[in-house]
Formats: C-alpha cells, sequence, structure tokens
C-alpha cells in the first residue's frame, strides 16, 4: 500500500496513528482519560459493526429466503428472537430453547469430529514406530510414548497420586512444563509479532520507512 | 543491591520504552539474518506447488485472523495464493472476522501482479463473511448454498461460473485455513476428519504448539507457523516481504527478553548462593 | 407443567439435537436434510443472538448516563459512537446492500476500529517481557524446565538464534517437534475427553449451567 495522497485518507492514517499512541499511553504512561476514550470508542464501534454485519447476514441466509417461498426459516428467526427473553427475568427461561438448541448442535458436531484427530490419530502417531532415523528417531518415539503415558497418567487419574503412581505422574507433570515452556515460546513469537507490525506503522505514518 | 536487584525494581515503563524503540531500529537499519526452513513450512510449499497441484482445481482460504493478526498470517497467505494461482487452480476466499473484506483487500494489494492476471468469477471469488462457528463449517461441507447465498458483492453464487458446479466439500480439492485457532479447528473436525479434504494451517505462532501434533500425525498436509513461517515461505517462492523485513525486529526483541529471562535467573542462583 | 416445560423439555431437546447430529455421522453416508435444516437453524439463531452482548452493554451504558455514576462521560462516548456507527452502517446497507458502501461508516472502520483493534492486542507484549523478567524465575526443576523449553524455542524462532549458535535452531526444533508433543498431544486428548463426557452430561440433562436463569434450574 502506498501512503496516499488524497485528504481523507491522510486524515485516516493519522487519526489511526494518533489513536494508536492513544492506548500505548497506558502502558508507556499510565491509565488515563485519552486511553479510556479510545477505549471506549472501540468498544462502541465493534459493537456496532456487529449488529449491522449481524443484520445484514441474517437477512441474507434467513429473511430473503423467506420471503422466497422458504416458510421454514420462520422457525429459526422466531427461536433467535426468543433467546432475547432472556433480558426479561420472569421470562428468562423461554431463551432456553434456542440455546438448547445452540448446545446441542455444538456439543454434537464437536463431539463427533473430535475423537478421529484428537484420539485416534494421535494415537496411532504415537505407537507408529520410526522406519529410518537411527537412534535419535527411536529416542523421539519412546520419549513422546512415555511422555504421553505420563502424563495422562497426571491428568485422568484423580486419586491421590502416592505410591505406584507417585513417580509417573510426577515425570508426566515435567512432560507438561516442557510442552507449556515451549508454548510460551511461540506466544512470545506471536505477541511480538503484532508490537513489530505496530512498530513499522509507526514508522510508515512518519515516513521513515516506505508504506 | 545487585545489578539484578535494581533491574527488578525499575520502573517497568522504561523497558517499555527500551523495547518499543528497539524494535524500531531494525526498520530503519535492517540486518538480514539467515532463515532455515522448518520441515511443516516446506511440507506446506510442497503441497500447493508443482504436481501436487492439477490446473482448475478449485481451494478454499480461509482468513481465519483479523487485523491485529495480519503480521502473522497475511505473508503466508500471500505466498500461498501466488503459488496456487501460479499453478492455475482457482480460489474461494472467505472468513469469519467482520474486517474479512480489508484483509481481501490487503491480499489483492500484496499479490496484485498474479490478482492481476486472473479474473473474478472465473478464477477466484471472494464469498465474505462467515459466522455460526462450527455448524457453519459442518454446513459449507454439505450445502455451501445455505451459508453463502451470494458473494460478498450480493452476486448469487448461481450467477457466479466458478461456483456453478461448486456447493459441497467433493468440489474442492483442499483448504487452507488461516486462523489464530478455532476455525481451523473446525476444518479438522468437519472436513478433513469425516471427509478426508487435504487441509494445512497458516497459523498464528501459538498454534506451533497445538498444530504441530497434528501436522505430525498426519492430519495437516502442511503447516505455518506465525511470522517466522511466512518469512520461510517468502523465501521459498524466491519473494521476500512483510514477513522477512519484521525478521530483524523480532530478533531483537526476542533476545531482548531471553536476556531479560537470564538476568533474572542469574539474580535467583547468586540469592541462593548467598542464603547458603 | 410449567416445570416441565422451563426443564425437562429443555434437556431433551438438547440431547434430541445431539443425538440428530450423531445419527447424521454415523448412520448416513451423505448428508441428512434433518441434520441440514437443524444446523442452518442453529447458524441463523446463532447471528441473531450476537446482538444479545450489544443489547446488555447499551442498557448498561444507558443506565450509567441517566443515573450519572462514575465516568458517564464515557458512556456518553460509547452511546453516541455507536448511534453514529449503527445509523450510517445502516444507511449503507438500505441504500447497496453493503455497510461499507457508506462513507463515514468505511473511513470510521478503516481508519478508527481497524487501527485500535491492532493496537489493542499487541499490549499483551510488553506484559510478556516486564513478566520474563520479574516473574520467569526457575525456583524448582518444573519452572527450570519450562524456562529451558522456552527460551530454545524462542532462539530457534527468531533467526537471531542460528546466527548466534546453530545448536539454538536444533534444539530448539527439538523441543517443537519432539519434547512439547507428549503435553500438547495429553492436553488435546483430554480436552477431546472432557467435551464428550460434557457432551453426555449435557446430553442427560445433567449439565444445567446453560440454562441458568428462569428459576427452578
Amino acid at each position: 500500500m502506498a501512503y496516499p495522497t488524497a485528504m481523507w485518507d491522510v486524515v485516516g492514517l493519522w487519526t489511526g496513528w494518533v489513536l494508536m499512541l492513544t492506548i500505548y499511553s497506558y502502558p508507556l504512561y499510565k491509565e488515563n482519560p485519552v486511553y479510556r476514550f479510545s477505549e471506549h470508542m472501540f468498544i462502541a464501534i465493534f459493537l456496532a459493526i456487529n449488529v449491522v454485519t449481524n443484520i445484514n447476514n441474517v437477512m441474507r441466509i434467513a429473511v430473503t429466503p423467506m420471503l422466497e417461498g422458504e416458510i421454514l426459516m420462520i422457525v429459526p428467526l422466531i427461536m433467535g428472537i426468543m433467546i432475547y427473553a432472556m433480558l426479561i427475568p420472569e421470562y428468562r427461561w423461554v431463551s432456553r430453547y434456542p440455546i438448547a438448541l445452540l448446545v446441542g448442535a455444538g456439543f454434537g458436531l464437536g463431539i463427533r469430529g473430535t475423537i478421529g484427530p484428537n484420539i485416534q490419530d494421535a494415537i496411532a502417531s504415537t505407537i507408529t514406530a520410526p522406519t529410518e532415523g537411527g537412534a535419535l528417531a527411536w529416542f523421539n518415539f519412546l520419549y513422546i510414548a512415555v511422555g504421553l503415558v505420563c502424563s495422562l497418567m497426571y491428568f485422568l487419574l484423580t486419586m491421590e497420586h502416592t505410591g505406584a503412581l507417585k513417580a509417573p505422574t510426577r515425570i508426566g507433570r515435567l512432560f507438561i512444563m516442557v510442552g507449556l515452556g515451549a508454548y510460551f515460546g511461540n506466544t512470545v513469537l506471536f505477541r511480538f509479532t503484532m508490537l513489530t507490525g505496530r512498530a513499522k506503522f509507526f514508522l510508515e505514518v512518519l515516513k521513515l520507512i516506505p508504506m | 543491591m545487585s545489578i539484578t536487584e535494581k533491574m527488578a525494581n525499575m520502573d517497568r515503563r522504561v523497558f517499555y520504552w527500551i523495547l518499543f524503540f528497539a524494535m524500531m531500529v531494525p526498520f530503519l537499519s535492517p540486518i538480514g539474518f539467515p532463515l532455515s526452513i522448518a520441515p511443516n513450512t516446506q511440507d506446506l510449499y510442497d503441497g500447493v506447488t508443482g504436481d501436487s497441484i492439477d490446473a482448475g482445481e478449485i481451494w478454499i482460504i480461509n482468513f481465519g485472523y483479523g487485523v491485529s493478526a495480519w503480521s502473522e498470517c497475511a505473508p503466508g497467505v500471500t505466498v500461498v495464493t501466488k503459488a496456487l494461482f501460479r499453478e492455475d487452480a482457482k480460489i474461494i476466499f472467505m472468513g469469519p472476522h467482520y474486517d474479512v473484506e480489508l484483509t481481501m483487500n490487503k491480499l489483492m494489494e500484496d499479490a496484485g501482479a498474479d490478482f492481476a492476471g486472473k479474473e473474478y468469477g472465473e478464477d477466484y471469488v471472494f464469498l465474505g463473511y462467515i459466522t455460526g462457528g462450527e455448524a457453519a463449517i459442518t454446513q459449507l461441507a454439505s450445502d455451501m448454498r445455505s451459508v453463502y447465498p451470494q458473494d460478498h458483492h450480493g452476486t448469487d453464487l448461481d450467477d457466479i461460473p466458478l461456483m456453478a458446479d461448486v456447493n459441497e466439500w467433493r468440489d474442492i480439492a483442499g483448504v487452507l485455513s488461516s486462523d489464530t485457532g478455532d476455525w481451523g479447528a473446525y476444518f479438522l473436525r468437519q472436513w478433513q476428519e469425516p471427509h478426508d479434504v487435504p487441509l494445512a494451517q497458516i497459523g498464528i505462532s501459538m498454534l506451533g504448539s497445538t498444530g504441530i501434533p497434528y501436522w505430525l500425525a498426519g492430519n495437516y498436509f502442511g503447516m505455518s507457523v506465525g511470522s517466522r513461517g511466512g518469512a520461510e515461505l517468502e523465501k521459498l517462492i524466491g519473494e521476500l516481504g512483510e514477513a522477512t523485513t519484521a525478521m530483524d525486529s523480532i530478533s531483537v526483541s526476542h533476545l531482548m527478553i531471553v536476556i531479560a529471562v537470564i538476568m533474572a535467573n542469574i539474580g535467583v542462583l547468586t540469592d541462593r548462593g548467598r542464603e547458603s | 407443567m410449567s416445570q416441565v416445560l422451563k426443564r425437562e423439555v429443555v434437556y431433551a431437546f438438547t440431547g434430541l439435537v445431539t443425538v440428530l447430529m450423531f445419527v447424521e455421522y454415523f448412520f448416513f453416508a451423505e448428508t441428512w436434510s434433518l441434520a441440514e435444516t437443524i444446523r442452518t437453524w442453529a447458524i441463523i439463531v446463532y447471528n441473531i443472538s450476537l446482538g444479545l452482548g450489544a443489547i446488555q452493554l447499551l442498557r448498561q451504558h444507558t443506565l450509567n448516563l441517566q443515573r450519572k455514576r462514575d465516568n458517564y462521560g464515557y458512556s456518553a462516548v460509547v452511546l453516541a459512537f455507536f448511534a453514529i456507527m449503527f445509523l450510517t452502517g445502516m444507511m449503507g446497507y438500505l441504500a447497496t446492500g453493503q455497510q461499507t458502501d457508506n462513507g463515514i461508516y468505511n473511513w470510521l472502520f478503516v481508519n478508527v476500529y481497524t487501527p485500535l483493534g491492532a493496537t489493542l492486542y499487541p499490549i499483551t507484549g510488553f506484559y510478556i517481557f516486564s513478566a520474563a523478567y520479574r516473574a520467569f524465575r526457575a525456583r524448582n526443576i518444573d519452572a527450570a524446565l519450562m524456562l529451558i523449553a522456552g527460551c530454545f524455542v524462542i532462539l530457534s524462532n527468531a533467526p537471531v538464534g542460528e546466527a548466534i549458535w546453530p545448536g539454538f535452531a536444533t534444539i530448539g526444533e527439538w523441543f517443537k517437534f519432539t519434547g512439547q508433543i507428549p503435553g500438547m498431544r495429553t492436553f488435546a486428548m483430554v480436552g477431546a475427553l472432557g467435551m464428550i463426557a460434557y457432551g453426555f452430561r449435557a446430553l442427560l440433562g445433567k449439565e444445567r449451567g446453560f440454562y441458568a436463569g428462569g428459576g427452578d434450574e
């Protein structure tokens, strides 16, 4: 994207730059009214976008088909309106029906799809011995297999971890800590990449680097 | 007072300023550290280039990320879009974020040369915003028109040549989901697991932990992890871009955090030594 | 009767929808039109329900403003900007079918919402940095392992690590492709088992957290 030339585009670019600094005034200085203003403005705009976009969506996938002859679409439209009964205390129970539909569909779809990749394929991948790679490949295979068993014992065995359970669950906890450490390492990349994007934007608007 | 105690007592805002400005320096004065390619990224690139792709086959690219994650996901998506277009594959773009239109505009700018040779409606189509979570993705696999009666611009799918014979998972050669976590999992559970549709993830860095087991198990045919993955893809396609230029800044910030951790722990060790 | 409508029928309905999804998956080679219809309805209800949060928040801020509670000025900001964005968006949508076709809406979307959204999330990067030197101390073997794994992954993610010593990249890759796998796979498996257990509890009506409110839980 080239540096804009149209007046309102330039105003918009600098507006975004200033708003970025108002948000960063919180960690870099302290909480202040300008930060709070920007924060509340964001919430308001986000909510409005949410509402307008979803009105558009509902019209597209429900109302328009209903007006074109799919009469059954009246059912989810009524159920969707029922969910707003949550706002009226004496009729709050009416909102349980659309929630039941969402919860039932969510669980049904989630459960039927999770067994394969998260249980079957994970076990298969863990117990498949390496066919090449030598000693290191076998070490890695045993590391993963033993680690998975011990970690599962740590999580799933909810009785007290004493006696014969003490050693494997303790080892399982160590494997989990290694996993969490790697997760932390990846989280750092995520957060700092986003911050890098903002640092770059800071310089681009000031024309210190090309946009 | 030791240096580590002084550091721990220092106002943290000093460190924030140092970090913020330190991250800017590499943009003003690039360093250019070498970059190696991870096997998961190589698999992803191999899966969207060469013999893996037949001309005319249709892929879905899911923009499961918003503006805040552009620096993480957009470079990888740009590269795979270029790669698919150069193999004459056709692409359906869609996404679950309100700013999906902005993300599409950015992609069209970043891969402008490749889009210039392609025609909307014939070679690619932008379906726009999707919501409804896992139910929407499941329904997309069985009846796309119930989720998307029209594309983002309001044109009926039946009037779009690319979508004429496309309505379910059988018509799709593969899915590339670029997201912050949930939507890739929906495609995994509702497209890859039941129907074996090839699926790859171009995700944020945290998916480097949760997604790598799926790549190892064969659920994902490839995986790009965060901006590092984007930089690796840029190197593979031979066109350096945003992710590569960001790597120097990433290097500075990562080095700073490791030094901070080491100094904090030197303090722990010296305190223990003093106590004993 | 009203108690049955408020409770048992709701649980039965949840169970029925869940079972329909299972039946489609396990007993139908192709999709089942009834399950498709239920899913389409769920998508529409989901879309409509997203307005609930907006209404609650607007109601709260309106009350703040009416009663002049602390910081009610910010509530005025919320209501004003919501009104501007909503009205301009609806004007754009009613005119052309696309809310972004309204100039004011589009300008606010691109130049206010987008930079603010892109800026709010990276704030945590600062806090991770301060946490690194204040809190990430290897006080025992668990924390030490976590830190060692974290540092090697950090140095393998950044090209500078490999430039300083190639071993950082090698060891970091080992942590990424082997070291973390038992832990991450455990989380995935336990999460899947938990979802299955939770789902069956919801199916049997034992899990009632979703239905809070309305009396007679």
